[in-house]
């Protein structure tokens, strides 16, 4: 209960005190939201460790081997992360389900085995050391990046693209009978999650003084798609609020703190099982969103269309 | 190199063993449970806790690690798989709510050292052990310039016999055909009578008994025992292992095990050890991408 | 007026079976044209090959508008409806957890461009393209009979069942379509609802759009279409205006079926048996103590009632039919006697056991087995196995083998292809050993569900003779069949199923004169 006595009383002290969780907070936000987008499109793939290692080891080592500045380099990363996504996308993307879980997570540990620790320049197993690295000022350009993308999210799923991808979860075959090319929305899904997902990697990189191989495997990929399991999936703020409160759950009650994948495992099961829609989901919102304003939004949309 | 190809046998049939149970279930229920690793560990562990910390003989300890691995599964059924099918979930739920109880299992090996709540099962936190010295004999043969050790072959003798077993049970009698004819067409199977759910609970225990199997041998004779070895040694890999064969198939669970094994070893003359730990994914990868239902032909195709 | 959609020699099978084999047809612009033709006959299999969802093997579809003639038949599906078809599905395809105005703006994603950027800055004066779409979404909910104001913001399972079926026909017109196909839209509606529907499509096509509209309902496709054609067994065996059709006496025979062939033909893979069929007491009225009791049952699918308060009952040695369309609620009935469905309210009671709460095995071991429609045989399992399988609910084992023995002597062909996988069967084989299987669960009653389903007519003659054979051995049987006549003829008393409810009841032979159910069934 200090946790939030402190919050309350002294934000300042708390915010120092607690740096280093408050940016991990911001970066597993930004997964949540990664994942989200396939989620949302009616896709589970697990892809997102991978992508996030691509993310993270391409800023830096261009930031180890090249003069350019850090930003241009954290944006190679989550660049080179589309593109690796619109390769593996092709082929994999045409699997569903569990099949597509199972393949993506096939790449997951195909990349960080296969490749990571076989390429000298990754520095292979011992990982690389981060020339760049910055504790305190990497978290300013997370908390700017957390609201920016969440916004963005939230507004794409309302766009034309959007609703074309609550189609295909909903029913592909009556979706493509509506005319929505549901390959290519799936792969725009699908490379939007990586480009985030990489971009998550490189802000990681930037508040560590290490590159860990051992960091993009099959554990972050639970961790990032239980985010979106316990937070729900009906809009992009459940996956925020998941990771929010996952991430931050053994802060707050430190006797849980050593066995933190027991209640990790325990609020997933009984989410899957009572609450499927996750925190945020369906109903859900209804606590945090008044009647008068469903009321007066109808009443708007009503005007409008008259 | 011989002797080499001879350790892909024995690495071989853990896998197979462990992919058996895997795939047995994702043939039954349609469900992947990614509990099965941690059920793998919990074989090895709970072995190792009767053996090491209560004192009991190995083959007695064996055979309650295997029923208590047996009754987990019972757990993973009715605690995780059960409600979702009353709810009509769809599959992926499944999956998610396995790896909640697989992140359980795990974490409590892992926190439990003397004196905390779980002290009498495990109390070495996240270390790894070995079994005693003289747990089970092991002598060494010679053979024809090869070396073989007693535990590794016992391994062998035992996964062939028992996937015989397992074999002709499902072929040959009227649970095996309740088996499959569930696999197959579960409404059909509701329609002759049979009760779905028990078949499935048989299901989930009779393969979580071969996944806590395959946990023992594999702390017997391969490799040391912690909480990460299922996680870290074999889910992925047993993943692998029915992708090979044919996600649903035992026949190709069994020859999929086999073959990664093979595959492992050849990696690892060929390039070192780097390589060979990401073989298998790159196996899985390609064969889901290029030949989603197995390498093996139609005739293994069909599941159990 | 030229041909809008053309379909020359278009032909599909799967596996064995001919599914669409070689149907040419041409649908005039600005028409209604029907498709008709009885359950199996390849109806929804041309409405896909014609919508990209399953590829033809042979022949063309071609779609020739003001923008020139297109080739569809190897274009995906969403280029087709891009092309201007747009399509509805016989199974209700809605997005269920979007609002109903979602799902109409959906419709329009064709016509609608890519508004990604305008989304990330949405200020009211730069809305007012969406607001528009908002608009005529609630236009064309307004155009199927649905209120916006009520409807609008609902999920769509939350709908009634005619509702969402309203509701996919707003759906497709939102893409602004030059064909619109519609499959089984009145499927399971009572007559007001159809009276709607029917009324909905004339409306349509005043507004000059072509419509394909496929049903089973001949009362309505006869009283809207301005051409038909009828498909049986994949082929076309009728095309013209619905007066020409609805005379013509293959397509009575498809629907009603066949009487029985003067002399009892030989049962392909059975034995010469001789088959005396003693003439029954005509037992008009409901048994007194019924083997099988039913009383106001009612079952439903979420919000799509199916069942809709049924009473009948079933007398031991007797053999009752439940006939009706396509969708009527026949099966509901028989799954939810097996207890594989719940009703929602309603007694059904099997001697001492209570159907509505008994576990499915347990209904088995007390004597009930349904043979399900569509035969559910287990394909991967060889007939032998299918056989011992049939026999899981009983203890004595070694009797149950006997039985086998006997069986495949009784059905030679069984014996011959014992250790063959049952899915190498050809259908009627597979429908015998279906029945034989359900026979091995020494049954006191026999569910049969539609068992001349998809055959051909003389493998109908035979099962036929089966049932009969079967029930000469002092098995109850309760037939669902849409085979009106053939079910009559052996049937001691039948009950009409329409729209979930009894229409008529009596014995087989009083029914088969009465002309409602010709009227039932032809819409005559």
């Amino acid at each position: 209960m200090d946790f939030f006595v402190q919050l309350f009383t002294n934000p300042v002290g708390f915010y120092n005190q607690h740096e280093l969780l408050i940016a991990q907070i911001g970066i597993n936000a930004i997964l949540a939201i990664a994942i989200f987008v396939t989620f949302y499109s009616g896709q589970l793939t697990l892809a997102n460790a991978g992508f996030m290692a691509i993310g993270a080891y391409t800023t830096v080592i261009m930031s180890l081997y090249l003069p350019t500045p850090l930003p241009l380099n954290m944006l190679a990363g989550a660049l080179l992360a589309g593109l690796v996504s619109v390769v593996v996308g092709l082929p994999v993307l045409r699997l569903r389900g569990v099949f597509l879980a199972i393949a993506t997570i096939g790449f997951v540990e195909a990349l960080r085995l296969g490749v990571i620790l076989n390429v000298p320049i990754t520095g292979e197993g011992q990982g690389l050391h981060n020339p760049t690295a910055d504790p305190l000022g990497g978290i300013l350009p997370i908390l700017i990046s957390l609201p920016v993308l969440a916004y963005l999210v939230w507004r794409l799923t309302k766009s034309r693209l959007g609703q074309a991808w609550s189609a295909i979860r909903e029913d592909e075959l009556a979706a493509s009978s509506n005319g929505i090319n549901v390959p290519l929305y799936k792969m725009i899904a699908f490379i939007i999650s990586a480009v985030l997902a990489g971009y998550a990697g490189a802000l990681e990189t930037h508040i560590n003084f290490f590159v860990d191989p051992t960091e993009y495997g099959i554990t972050r990929t639970i961790q990032i798609l239980t985010f979106a399991v316990v937070g729900g999936t009906t809009n992009v703020f459940g996956p925020i609020v998941g990771a929010v409160f996952l991430t931050a759950l053994p802060e707050i009650v430190r006797q849980f703190a050593s066995y933190r994948d027991v209640v990790n495992g325990v609020i997933l099961i009984l989410v899957i099982i009572f609450r499927p829609q996750g925190i945020v989901g369906r109903g859900g919102l209804a606590i945090i969103r008044p009647r008068w304003w469903i009321r007066w939004r109808a009443r708007g949309r009503t005007a409008a269309a008259h | 190199m011989t002797q080499q190809v001879l350790n892909a046998i024995f690495i071989g049939s853990i896998y197979a063993l462990f992919a058996v149970g895997y795939t047995l279930v994702f043939g039954v229920l349609d469900v992947l449970n990614l509990a099965h690793s941690a059920v793998f560990m919990l074989g090895a562990v709970i072995t190792y806790s009767l053996v090491a910390l209560h004192g009991m003989p190995f083959l007695p300890a064996a055979i309650i690690a295997i029923l208590v691995c047996g009754l987990l599964g019972l757990l993973i059924e009715f605690v995780a798989l059960r409600p979702l099918r009353r709810r009509n979930a769809p599959p992926i739920s499944a999956l998610i709510s396995t790896i909640g109880l697989a992140l359980i299992f795990v974490a409590i090996v892992e926190q439990a050292t003397p004196g905390t709540l779980f002290g009498w099962l495990w109390q070495d936190g996240a270390n790894s052990v070995r079994f005693p010295a003289g747990t089970v004999p092991n002598p060494t043969y010679h053979l024809a310039g090869l070396t073989i050790e007693g535990t590794k072959l016992g391994i062998l003798i035992t996964s062939v016999v028992l996937m015989l077993v397992l074999g002709y049970v499902i072929r040959y009698t009227q649970i095996g055909r309740a088996l499959r004819a569930v696999a197959e067409n579960r409404r059909a199977a509701t329609l002759l009578g049979i009760n779905v759910d028990r078949i499935f609970a048989s299901t989930l225990f009779l393969s979580s008994a071969l996944g806590g199997l395959a946990g023992l041998l594999f702390g017997l004779a391969i490799s040391d025992i912690g909480p990460y070895i299922g996680r870290d040694q074999v889910e992925l890999k047993g993943l692998a292992v029915i992708v090979l064969g044919g996600m649903g198939s035992i026949p190709g669970a069994v020859l999929g095990g086999y073959l990664l094994g093979l595959i492992e070893v050849l990696a690892f003359v060929r390039f070192g050890s780097n390589v060979e730990a990401g073989v298998a994914f790159a196996a899985l990868f390609l064969v889901l991408v290029l030949r989603p239902q197995g390498l093996f032909g139609a005739r293994l195709r069909e599941r159990l | 007026m030229g041909a809008l959609l053309q379909l020359t020699d278009v032909r599909r099978h799967f596996g064995g079976v001919q599914a669409v084999d070689g149907v040419s047809l041409e649908v005039e612009e600005g028409t209604i044209f029907g498709l008709i033709g009885p359950n199996g006959a390849g109806k929804t299999t041309l409405v896909n090959l014609v919508t990209g969802y399953i590829r033809s093997q042979s022949g063309s579809i071609r779609l020739t508008s003001s923008g020139g003639t297109a080739e569809l038949a190897r274009r995906p599906p969403h280029a087709i409806a891009g092309l201007g078809i747009a399509r509805t599905f016989q199974t209700l395809r809605l997005y269920r957890n979007l609002t109903a105005t979602e799902n109409v703006l959906i419709g329009m994603h064709l016509r609608r461009r890519d508004d990604t950027l305008q989304q990330l800055l949405p200020l009211r004066p730069l809305m007012r393209l969406s607001d528009r779409r908002l608009g005529e979404a609630r236009t064309l909910l307004q155009t199927v009979g649905l209120n916006p104001d009520l409807h609008g913001d609902r999920r769509a399972s939350t709908l009634s069942y005619g509702d969402q079926r309203r509701l996919e026909v707003a759906r497709a017109l939102a893409l602004k379509p030059k064909l619109l196909i519609l499959d089984e839209p009145a499927a399971g509606m009572n007559p007001a609802e159809k009276d709607r529907v029917r009324e909905l499509i004339q409306k349509l096509n005043a507004d000059g759009l072509t419509v394909l509209l496929i049903d089973h309902d001949m009362r309505l496709v006869m009283g809207v279409c301005q051409r038909i054609v009828v498909l049986n067994f994949g082929r076309k065996i009728a095309d013209g205006p619905p007066a020409t059709v609805s005379n013509d006496p293959a397509v009575v025979t498809a629907y009603l079926g066949s009487h029985a062939p003067e002399s009892a033909s030989h049962v392909p893979g059975s034995e010469e048996m001789d088959v005396a069929i003693p003439s029954k007491p005509a037992a008009s009225t409901e048994p007194a103590s019924p083997l099988l009791e039913v009383r106001d049952l009612e079952v439903s699918y979420g919000a799509i009632k199916a069942v809709r308060g049924v009473s009948f009952g079933v007398g031991k040695g007797e053999i009752v039919a439940l006939i009706g369309a396509n969708g009527a609620g026949k099966s509901t009935i028989l799954n939810t006697l097996s207890g594989v469905l719940r009703p929602h309210s309603g007694i059904a009671r099997f001697g001492d056991l209570d159907l509505t709460t008994a576990a499915p095995d347990k209904i088995v071991r007390a004597g009930l087995a349904q043979v399900p429609e569509g035969r559910e045989i287990l394909a991967r399992l060889t007939v032998r196995e299918n056989l011992e399988l049939g026999g899981w609910a009983r203890r004595d084992r070694g009797a149950a083998h006997r039985e086998i023995g006997n069986l495949m002597k009784q059905f030679p062909i069984l014996g011959q292809r014992q250790n063959l996988p049952a899915g190498q069967l050809s259908g009627g084989e597979q429908q015998i050993l279906a029945i034989a299987r359900g026979l091995l669960a020494r049954p006191r009653l026999l569910l049969l569900d539609e068992p001349s389903l998809g055959l051909a007519p003389q493998m109908v003659d035979a099962v036929f003779e089966i049932i009969q054979r079967i029930h000469n051995e002092g098995v109850t049987i309760l037939l669902v069949e849409q085979n009106a006549l053939r079910a009559l003829e052996i049937a001691d008393r039948a009950y009409v199923v329409e729209t979930g409810r009894i229409l008529l009841s009596g014995t087989g032979a009083a029914l088969r004169r009465n002309p409602e159910v010709q009227k039932a069934y032809l819409g005559g």
